[in-house]
């Protein structure tokens, strides 16, 4: 491990490449490279969920964590680690002060993994329009956390007008767990008619002002073709958002999955006795390392947005993003003149 | 000199002279040049360096082709969907100015290393590994280069704005010192060629060049065509590219393969993985530096890795065209800091197609 004090990104390339060379090769090819953007009251956080899922996934991690954008001068930290803390890749932890922070990129895409898929994640609050932080922009992947903003649901809403394919956030891979159990209740109802079944009405209790159980409610609205809402419950719901979800099916059945407040669920179905099932509360390294699996376009999860928002037309956006030049400093004056930096295209 | 005899060789001394690029600015002036420089000094005796050829990985692409029977039999156009020539850099013009004003990345890059890398990777089995027969082999394919019919659309200039780099701000070429403020000399060029061979009639290589790039990095990249067929769902491949075969000539010198291979577990999916060569990795001593090698060529004698001035004439005649037609025009400005202009993206999404990033 090697810091690096007030350097600039060509210092950062040559470490890196160095430490290569005389640390042995720990792995000699990455699949993608993650780029983790985070506050800096939530970098062990985020650096904790980037080792575990650089476990699963062999990736670059670059850190970026923007400091004091006030600062008189532009300045640059970076941590080089290779096969340390950070998992058993390499890894770069990037502090940047100053009007650096509005050109990270500047820094980051020497360090990107040649030709592979670039994968950005907010553990912070996102930008309002991903296309302000050209860290988004060259990013083939968006990854954005709607439970970390105050006001979670306008978070959606702004994730919904932002959306472009390739776009994800992690208050929808919260909900992965429920909709598998979901999914397989109702493959056990139709195996045991023999027949697909229909689902008529439903609905959710819990939080109606968690972002995860409203996605999970568009989900399920978007795949039964029925509207379904999220009620407040009597109880308070674990961190998913949600209690209970209950489905009415076809031929007067109902069924209804209810967390045990235990990591687990019960399964009430009809002609069935009482199931329980593993439905645990995952930790973020956990949902960091799903959204790695796949890096094409999550199109469950736009259906679902465009019915948890009401906003449509999301799948059909552009998948390229233009960079949109934002300075923080001119936005607080009445009429923020913004000025559309020489764009670039998703490609290099 | 040839007055007072000191270019003179006699059997027991030799003279020999070592000539810099650039070697004149277009075809006559370098036809100019080598007519003064042939009527002092014999042919043998004239070096002319592209330090490019002196690197080992240059030297290691012609192993790669002609020692191996692994690559050779995909190495044409049944195979190779499309080459890309990249030699980017970070620096600016440094200090410059009055040599890069007159001179453009055309001149200084594309005319003398792009096009050299080009003749080695496009050129046929030289009959011996000697200096006559690879300089036959090379000239071959630089007169069979073509230049695409639309010019507009294929061959894109760019210069560096202001903007940021490696974390620090830095001036537009116009700011540059010694920099005419209106200067329309060009610090990017990119531009689409054919070679008309059999081996590689329709398979475009794009060359491109540039300052203050992201890093400084160079490179040439074979992108195969995709399979003619696949038997999984759509689905399953669709984040799997091209296979590629790179060589890259600096830094990190070495050979990555890219090629599609399944994700673990149980569904089928395939994904690019990729698997590298790295030079330093092998052979732990350390290559020579690209000029101490060719200095020792030029005491020796022995002018395999040096350009002849037929081979110059022959890349000036591929240039000529171009800066004709870029003549008078603007340069697409680009900021400093990214894979240059725009318009060289278009250039190759226009045949669906997208840059590699180095």
């Amino acid at each position: 491990m090697t810091t690096l004090w007030d350097t600039n990104g060509s210092a950062v390339v040559k470490e890196l490449a160095a430490q290569r060379r005389t640390g042995g090769a720990v792995l000699s090819g990455v699949a993608l490279t993650l780029v983790v953007v985070a506050d800096e009251s939530r970098v062990s956080e985020a650096e904790e969920a980037a080792t575990h899922a650089a476990e699963s996934h062999p990736c670059r991690v670059l850190v970026v964590v923007r400091r004091q954008l006030d600062a008189p001068a532009p300045r640059l930290d970076a941590e080089v680690l290779i096969g340390g803390r950070l998992g058993p890749g390499e890894a770069v932890v990037m502090r940047m002060y100053g009007r650096l922070g509005l050109h990270a990129e500047s820094v980051v895409l020497p360090l990107l993994a040649a030709d592979a898929p670039v994968v950005a994640w907010w553990h912070a609050a996102p930008p309002d329009r991903l296309a302000n932080d050209a860290l988004a922009v060259f990013a083939d992947r968006r990854i954005t956390d709607s439970s970390i903003a105050g006001d979670s649901l306008a978070a959606l809403r702004t994730r919904a007008e932002d959306y472009a394919p390739g776009d994800t956030d992690l208050a929808w891979t919260r909900c992965t767990s429920w909709r598998a159990t979901l999914a397989s209740t109702l493959d056990s109802v139709s195996g045991r008619r023999g027949e697909p079944v229909r689902v008529e009405a439903g609905r959710i209790e819990g939080d109606p002002k968690n972002p995860t159980a409203q996605l999970l409610a568009g989900w399920l609205s978007s795949r039964c073709g029925c509207a379904i809402a999220v009620e407040a419950g009597a109880r308070t719901p674990g961190p998913s958002g949600v209690d209970s979800v209950s489905l009415k099916l076809d031929q007067k059945e109902e069924v209804r999955i209810e967390a045990d407040r235990r990591g687990g669920a019960v399964i009430s179905q009809p002609f069935r006795p009482d199931a329980s099932v593993a439905l645990p509360e995952r930790p973020l390294g956990d949902l960091l390392s799903e959204e790695l699996r796949r890096l094409d376009d999550d199109e469950p999860y736009s259906d679902a947005l465009e019915a948890a928002t009401g906003i449509t037309g999301l799948a059909e956006r552009s998948p390229v993003r233009e960079h949109v030049w934002f300075d923080p400093a001119e936005a607080d004056e009445p009429a923020p003149a913004k000025r559309k930096a020489a764009a670039k295209t998703g490609g290099s | 000199m040839l007055r007072s005899g000191m270019a003179e060789s006699t059997p027991e001394r030799w003279r020999r002279v070592v000539v810099e690029k650039p070697f004149g600015e277009d075809l006559p002036s370098s036809r100019e040049l080598n007519e003064l420089v042939d009527s002092v000094f014999g042919a043998d005796d004239v070096f002319r360096i592209d330090h490019y050829l002196g690197k080992e990985t240059v030297q290691n692409l012609l192993a790669l082709r002609f020692a191996n029977t692994l690559f050779e039999p995909i190495w044409n156009g049944h195979h190779v969907d499309s080459v890309q020539i990249t030699m980017a850099e970070d620096v600016g013009i440094g200090g410059r100015a009055g040599f890069y004003e007159k001179t453009g990345a055309a001149r200084d890059v594309l005319q003398n290393h792009l096009l050299q890398l080009l003749a080695l990777t496009a050129m046929e089995e030289p009959v011996e590994f000697s200096a006559e027969e690879i300089r036959t082999e090379k000239l071959k394919v630089l007169r069979a280069i073509s230049l695409p019919d639309d010019l507009d659309a294929f061959a894109v200039r760019g210069q560096y704005e202001q903007g940021w780099l490696a974390g620090q701000r830095v001036k537009g070429y116009q700011q540059e010192e010694g920099v005419d403020a209106r200067s329309k000399t060009e610090t990017f060029a990119a531009v689409r060629l054919g070679v008309e061979t059999r081996r590689w009639a329709g398979v475009p290589f794009y060359l491109r060049t540039g300052k203050r790039l992201p890093r400084r990095v160079t490179e040439i990249a074979l992108m195969f065509k995709r399979a003619p067929h696949l038997p999984f769902a759509d689905t399953d491949t669709e984040e799997l590219g091209n296979n590629q075969l790179v060589v890259r000539v600096q830094p990190d010198e070495g050979v990555t393969l890219k090629f599609g291979s399944k994700v673990p577990g149980s569904v089928m999916e395939v994904r690019d993985v990729s698997m590298d060569f790295l030079y330093g990795e092998q052979f732990t001593e350390s290559s020579p530096e690209a000029y101490e090698r060719l200095l020792l060529d030029v005491l020796l004698g022995d002018a395999t890795l040096f350009p002849r001035n037929a081979e110059v004439e022959a890349s000036w005649a591929v240039i000529d065209p171009l800066e004709e037609f870029w003549a008078g025009t603007t340069p697409h400005p680009y900021r400093a800091g990214e894979w240059g202009p725009r318009a060289a993206e278009e250039m190759l999404a226009a045949e669906d197609r997208r840059w590699r990033r180095p």
